[in-house]
C-alpha cells in the first residue's frame, strides 16, 4: 500500500501539480480571451530557462529566482501579446491560435541559442527521499505542492474578492456586458497576461527542477496541460487544477493496465470520456 | 561564392565528367543532423565531430591537390518530410557529393529512398539503427558507421551474464533503437540462462517514470538494463530510479555513454553504472579520437559523437580514394574502410592521403569500430564496457 | 548543366507541396467550408499513409498483411480508410463545439500515433514499413520525380475541381449556410448534424489521400512523419495564411508556406560556419517571424473567401 502511494500517487500528484499550473494558464486565456493558446508550453521553458539564467548570473539559489523569473515571464507574455496579438484581437480567433504556434517556435527558437540544448538543471547531484511515516517526499516535491497551493489560493482570491479579479470573471463570463459596465478590457487583458506569464514560469521551473531542463519540454508537456483545462471545464481556474491532477495521476497509474508508451494516450482517453459524458467539463465550464 | 557553387555543381551532376583539373577544387558535403526537434539535445556533439574531422582534414593537406572539405550543415529534424527537403537541397542545390547523416531512422530510409540512392549520392549515417536500413534497396550507396542494435545488444547480455549479473530488467525507449537493443538482449540473455523479470517500452519526454520504474521492480531483480539516451529519458529513469531506490545496477548501451549524465547525477551516485560502447578491435582509434577531440573541446563521449566523426572522416577517405567522382565514391568506401591495408587511426590524414596517393590500400581503423563494411553496408561492432570514473568513462573490459 | 539541380529541387518541393495542398484542401471543407475545428490532422494522414502501404508493401513476416496491390488501390484503400475512421470520431465528436472538438481530434490523432508506433504486428511499430512501391519508380532520379510530382499535381487538380463543383452545388452553400447560422439552418429543416459528419468525413477522407501519395513518395511511413508540428499544425498555417473558405487559398497557402520552410535554409546558412548549428535555431526563429508578418499584413489570407461576407468565423452565436 505504502509502495501504491509513493510510486503511483505521489509522483502522480506532483505531475498533476505542474500540469495544474500550466492548465490554469490555459484556461484563462481561453476563457478570458477566447483562443487556445498554443505557446504557452513554450512560455513555460522560457520562464524556467529564465530562472536558470537568474541562478547563473545573480548567484540566488533556484527557489530564490523563481519570482525573479516569473516577473520577467509576465513582462514577456504581455509583451508579446502587445507585439503579436493584440492587433488580431478583433479578427476571427483562430488567426491568434496561428500567430500563437509561430510564437512557440520563436520562443523555443530565442532559449536553444541562449542556453544551448543539452539538459540542464538547477543543481547538480540527486535528492533522496526522506520518509514521513513510510511516506517518501522529497523537499523540493513538498516545495512544488505547497507553491501549487500558495499560487492558486492566492489567484482564487485575487478572482473572488478583488475588484480586478471580478473584472476578470465579469469579462470571461461576457466581454459585451462586461465593457457595457465599464470594465476596462484593455487593463483585463494586461492582468490576464501578467498572470498567464507568471504562472507559466512557476509551471515550468517546477517541472525543471523535478527533473531536467530541456528545450522541448514545454511543448511536449503542454498536450496533456491543454487536456487538464479542457477537462476541469474552461475558464475554471479550479478546474484546471482538479483537471491537471486528474491527468498527472492517471499517466502514473495507467503502466498498471495498459503498455508504458500509452501513458500520453490515457490523459486523452479519460478526456473524450468525460466531454461525452459531461461536455462542459468537471465543473462547470464555458462552451465556447 | 556562387561561381564555385555552379561548379561544383557541374561536377556533381556530371560526375563522370569530372576531370583532373577540376579536382583541386573545394569538395562538399552534407551532414544532416536532426538539429531542431526531438533528438535536438544530441544533435550539437553530433555536428561538431563531424565538422571537426573535415577541419583535421583541411589542416592536414585537403582534398586532391589543395581542396578542402566544405562541409554544409543541414537540419533533419528527426523527421522524415524536413529530412528528404534539406537531403534534396543539398544534393540538387549546393551539389554535395556524399552525404553523412541523417539523423534518426526514419529520415535515413526516406532520404535513402527519395533523394539519395535515386541520385547516386552516397550516404553515411552515424545514427541510423535500424534493420529496415539493412535492407534497403541501395544499389550499394546506403552505409553506416553506428552498429546494428542487435551485435551489440548481444555483446552486452553475454558480457553481463559473464560478469555473474543473472537476472534483470529492461526498459527501452519506444524508437527503433531502444526496440532493437531490446530484443536482441532479451534473446541472447534468456539463451544464455538468465532471467529478464521485465522488458517495458517508454515513451520519450515525460516528467516522471516512478511508477514504470515500480512496475519494473517488482520481479526482484536489482540490475536495471536502460536502452534510451542519457541526455532524454534514460537521464531522467536512472535519476529517479537512484533518488527512489530502485535497482543497484544500472546498465547501458552507447545511447547512455554521456557525459551530461555525469555532470547531472554526480559521479559519486553513479558507481555502478556501466555502459557498453563499440569501439575498435584494440581500441586505439578511440583512445586517439577521444583525446583530439577533447583538445579541440568536444565530448567525446557524447551520444554517437564516435560513429558521427567516423562517418565524416571515411566519407573524406573515400572522396579522395575516388579522385573526387562520385560514381566511384562507393567502391572507393569500402576500399579504405575495409582490410587488407595499412591502418589508419582516426586523425591520420596526412598518412592516409599520402599511402593513397602512392596507390596503397588502407584501412581505417575508427573511434567507433573498425567499419569493416558488410554487403548491407552494416558493420558488425566490437565492444568496450566502460564504468564512471571521475568526471568521465573509463574501460573495463572489452565485450565478446 | 547546374539547371537540373534546380529544377530536381523545384519537383521536389512541387509534390510536397501538393501533397500539402490537399491536406489544405480537406481541411479546407472541415474548417474553412463547414467550421469543424479538426486538429488531428496527422491522424487521418497517418491512416492513409499506412493502409496505402500495407496493400501495397511486399508482406514482412513482424506484421499483417503486405498484399502488393496496385498503388491505385492503395490510394482508394487509404480514402476509405480515413473516412471509416473518421465516421465514428465525427458521430462522437461533432457533438462538440469548436475549441472542445479540436482537443478532442488531438486526442484521437495521438491515440492513433501511438498505437502506430507501439504496435507491432499492425504497422511494422517504431521501424515502420519499407518497400512501398512508388509509380514510376524505375526511372532515372528526375524523370522518375518529375513523373510524379506530375501525379501528385494531377490529383491535386482532380480534388480541387471536384471540391470546387461540390462547393458551388447546393451542398457546398448548404455547409457554408450551417456554418454561418447554425440554428437558421436548422430552423429551415436542414440536417445539421448529418452535414456536418458528411463534411467532416469528406474531408478526413481527402486527407487519407494526402497520406497514401507521401507514403509513396518516401516509398516507407516510419512514426516519426506523423508528428503533429509537421502534420497537423503546418497544415492549419497553411489554410488560415492562405485563406480559409477559399480553395485556391488554401493551395497558395501550402506553396507560400513550403517555400518558407525551405527556403529559409538557404538564408540562415549565410551566417558564419562558425554557427551553423545556431543557424538552424534562427532559421526556426525566422519562419514563426514570418508567420507573424504575414498575420499583421494579411491576417484575412493571401486569398480570402469570396462572396458571401460572414458574420462570424469562428464562434457560432453564443446562446
Amino acid at each position: 500500500m505504502l509502495e501504491f502511494i509513493n510510486f503511483y500517487i505521489i509522483p502522480g500528484i506532483v505531475i498533476g501539480a505542474i500540469y495544474a499550473l500550466g492548465a490554469i494558464g490555459i484556461t484563462l486565456i481561453f476563457g478570458i480571451l477566447r483562443f487556445g493558446h498554443f505557446a504557452h508550453g513554450d512560455l513555460a521553458t522560457t520562464g524556467a530557462y529564465l530562472a536558470l539564467g537568474v541562478t547563473t548570473l545573480i548567484g540566488l539559489t533556484p527557489w530564490l529566482s523563481l519570482p525573479v523569473a516569473m516577473i520577467l515571464t509576465a513582462l514577456l507574455a504581455y509583451g508579446i501579446h502587445r507585439l503579436f496579438y493584440r492587433h488580431l484581437e478583433a479578427r476571427p480567433k483562430i488567426l491568434t491560435v496561428m500567430a500563437s504556434l509561430g510564437i512557440g517556435m520563436m520562443l523555443r527558437s530565442v532559449v536553444q541559442v541562449a542556453w544551448g540544448v543539452d539538459p540542464l538543471a538547477y543543481g547538480s547531484g540527486i535528492a533522496r527521499a526522506q520518509s514521513f511515516a513510510g511516506l517518501m517526499l522529497r523537499p523540493r516535491e513538498i516545495a512544488t505542492l505547497a507553491l501549487t497551493l500558495a499560487l492558486v489560493a492566492t489567484l482564487l482570491a485575487f478572482l473572488r474578492y478583488s475588484k480586478w479579479g471580478k473584472a476578470m470573471r465579469a469579462m470571461s463570463d461576457n466581454p459585451d456586458l462586461a465593457r457595457l459596465c465599464g470594465v476596462d478590457n484593455d487593463r483585463v487583458t494586461r492582468l490576464t497576461w501578467f498572470i498567464v506569464g507568471a504562472l507559466a514560469a512557476a509551471s515550468g521551473f517546477c517541472l525543471g527542477i523535478n527533473t531536467e531542463l530541456t528545450t522541448m519540454m514545454g511543448w511536449s508537456a503542454m498536450l496533456s496541460m491543454f487536456a487538464a483545462a479542457v477537462l476541469g471545464g474552461v475558464g475554471r481556474v479550479e478546474g484546471a487544477v482538479v483537471g491537471g491532477l486528474v491527468i498527472g495521476l492517471a499517466e502514473e497509474l495507467s503502466v498498471l493496465l495498459v503498455p508504458s508508451p500509452y501513458k500520453s494516450a490515457t490523459a486523452f482517453v479519460i478526456l473524450l470520456a468525460i466531454l461525452l459524458l459531461r461536455p462542459q467539463g468537471i465543473f462547470k465550464g464555458k462552451v465556447l | 561564392m556562387n561561381k564555385t557553387r555552379a561548379s561544383i555543381l557541374t561536377l556533381a551532376l556530371a560526375g563522370a565528367l569530372a576531370t583532373a583539373p577540376a579536382w583541386a577544387q573545394n569538395v562538399k558535403v552534407a551532414y544532416l543532423v536532426g538539429i531542431t526537434g526531438p533528438i535536438a539535445g544530441m544533435a550539437p556533439t553530433m555536428v561538431q565531430s563531424m565538422k571537426f574531422a573535415a577541419e583535421q582534414v583541411n589542416a592536414q593537406g585537403g582534398i586532391g591537390n589543395g581542396g578542402k572539405i566544405d562541409p554544409q550543415v543541414y537540419d533533419s529534424g528527426c523527421n522524415p518530410q524536413l529530412a528528404t527537403d534539406a537531403a534534396t537541397k543539398a544534393v540538387n542545390v549546393n551539389g554535395v557529393i556524399g552525404m553523412v547523416g541523417p539523423s534518426c531512422s526514419g529520415p535515413v530510409i526516406a532520404v535513402a529512398n527519395s533523394v539519395t540512392v535515386p541520385a547516386g549520392v552516397l550516404l553515411i549515417t552515424s545514427s541510423g539503427t535500424s534493420p529496415k536500413i539493412s535492407t534497403l534497396d541501395d544499389k550499394d550507396l546506403v552505409f553506416r558507421t553506428v552498429a546494428s542494435d542487435d551485435y551489440q545488444g548481444r555483446a552486452l547480455a553475454r558480457t553481463l551474464k559473464a560478469r555473474g549479473t543473472d537476472k534483470v530488467a529492461v526498459t527501452y525507449l519506444n524508437n527503433d533503437y531502444g526496440l532493437g537493443l531490446a530484443e536482441a538482449f532479451s534473446d541472447e540473455f534468456k539463451k544464455l540462462g538468465g532471467t529478464v523479470t521485465a522488458s517495458r517500452a517508454h515513451e520519450d519526454k515525460k516528467a516522471s517514470y516512478r511508477s514504470d520504474l515500480a512496475e519494473l521492480a517488482k520481479g526482484g531483480a536489482d540490475t536495471l538494463v536502460v536502452f534510451a539516451y542519457g541526455n532524454s529519458s534514460g537521464l531522467t529513469i536512472v535519476r529517479q530510479a537512484l533518488e527512489n531506490g530502485f535497482f543497484k545496477n544500472f546498465v547501458g548501451a552507447d545511447g547512455m555513454r554521456d557525459e551530461n549524465m555525469i555532470k547531472t547525477l554526480g559521479a559519486e551516485n553513479l558507481k555502478t553504472f556501466l555502459v557498453s560502447a563499440p569501439a575498435g578491435a584494440t581500441g586505439a582509434g578511440f583512445e586517439k579520437f577521444s583525446k583530439d577531440f577533447k583538445a579541440a573541446g568536444g565530448d567525446p563521449n557524447g551520444t554517437f559523437a564516435a560513429t558521427s566523426y567516423d562517418a565524416a572522416f571515411l566519407m573524406a577517405l573515400a572522396i579522395e580514394k575516388a579522385g573526387g567522382d562520385k560514381a566511384k565514391l562507393s567502391q572507393a568506401l569500402r576500399e579504405v574502410a575495409t582490410a587488407p591495408g595499412e591502418p589508419i587511426l582516426p586523425g591520420e590524414w596526412t598518412k592516409a592521403k599520402q599511402l593513397i596517393a602512392e596507390g596503397k590500400d588502407i584501412d581505417y581503423k575508427g573511434a567507433a569500430g573498425d567499419h569493416e563494411f558488410d554487403a548491407n553496408g552494416d558493420v558488425p561492432g566490437d565492444y568496450i564496457l566502460y564504468k564512471v570514473s571521475g568526471n568521465t568513462f573509463a574501460e573495463i573490459e572489452r565485450m565478446k | 548543366m547546374a539547371s537540373i539541380g534546380l529544377i530536381n529541387y523545384a519537383t521536389f518541393m512541387g509534390t510536397m507541396i501538393g501533397i500539402y495542398g490537399i491536406l489544405a484542401l480537406g481541411l479546407n471543407v472541415q474548417w474553412g467550408v463547414t467550421g469543424l475545428f479538426n486538429a488531428g490532422i496527422a491522424g487521418f494522414f497517418a491512416v492513409g499513409a499506412y493502409l496505402s502501404a500495407l496493400l501495397t508493401a511486399p508482406p514482412s513476416p513482424e506484421r499483417i498483411m503486405g498484399w502488393e496491390l496496385p498503388v491505385l488501390v492503395g490510394w482508394l484503400g487509404a480514402m476509405a480508410g480515413a473516412a471509416l475512421i473518421a465516421w465514428p470520431i465525427g458521430r462522437v465528436c461533432l457533438r462538440f463545439r469548436s475549441d472542445y472538438l479540436a482537443i478532442a481530434t488531438i486526442g484521437v490523432a495521438e491515440v492513433i500515433r501511438l498505437v502506430l508506433r507501439t504496435e507491432e504486428t499492425l504497422s511494422g511499430g517504431a521501424r515502420g514499413i519499407t518497400g512501398v512501391p512508388r509509380p514510376f519508380g524505375g526511372l532515372e532520379y528526375s524523370l522518375s520525380q518529375f513523373a510524379y510530382f506530375a501525379l501528385v499535381i494531377a490529383v491535386l487538380l482532380m480534388v480541387y475541381w471536384a471540391l470546387e463543383r461540390q462547393l458551388t452545388a447546393p451542398w457546398g452553400r448548404m455547409m457554408k449556410a450551417i456554418r454561418d447560422n447554425e440554428q437558421a439552418a436548422a430552423a429551415m429543416g436542414k440536417d445539421v448534424e448529418r452535414r456536418r459528419l458528411e463534411s467532416f468525413v469528406l474531408g478526413a477522407a481527402i486527407m487519407g489521400l494526402a497520406g497514401a501519395l507521401y507514403v509513396h513518395f518516401m516509398r516507407a511511413i516510419t512514426p516519426e512523419a506523423i508528428d503533429p508540428m509537421i502534420a497537423t499544425f503546418l497544415v492549419w498555417i497553411m489554410l488560415i495564411l492562405g485563406g480559409s473558405g477559399n480553395n485556391r487559398g488554401a493551395i497558395l497557402g501550402a506553396v507560400i508556406i513550403w517555400l518558407i520552410w525551405s527556403m529559409s535554409e538557404f538564408i540562415t546558412d549565410q551566417l558564419p560556419a562558425d554557427v551553423a548549428t545556431q543557424a538552424k535555431y534562427v532559421r526556426v526563429f525566422l519562419i514563426g517571424l514570418m508567420l507573424q508578418l504575414i498575420l499583421r499584413f494579411r491576417p484575412e489570407g493571401l486569398l480570402p473567401e469570396e462572396s458571401v461576407q460572414r458574420t462570424s468565423h469562428l464562434a457560432p452565436p453564443r446562446s
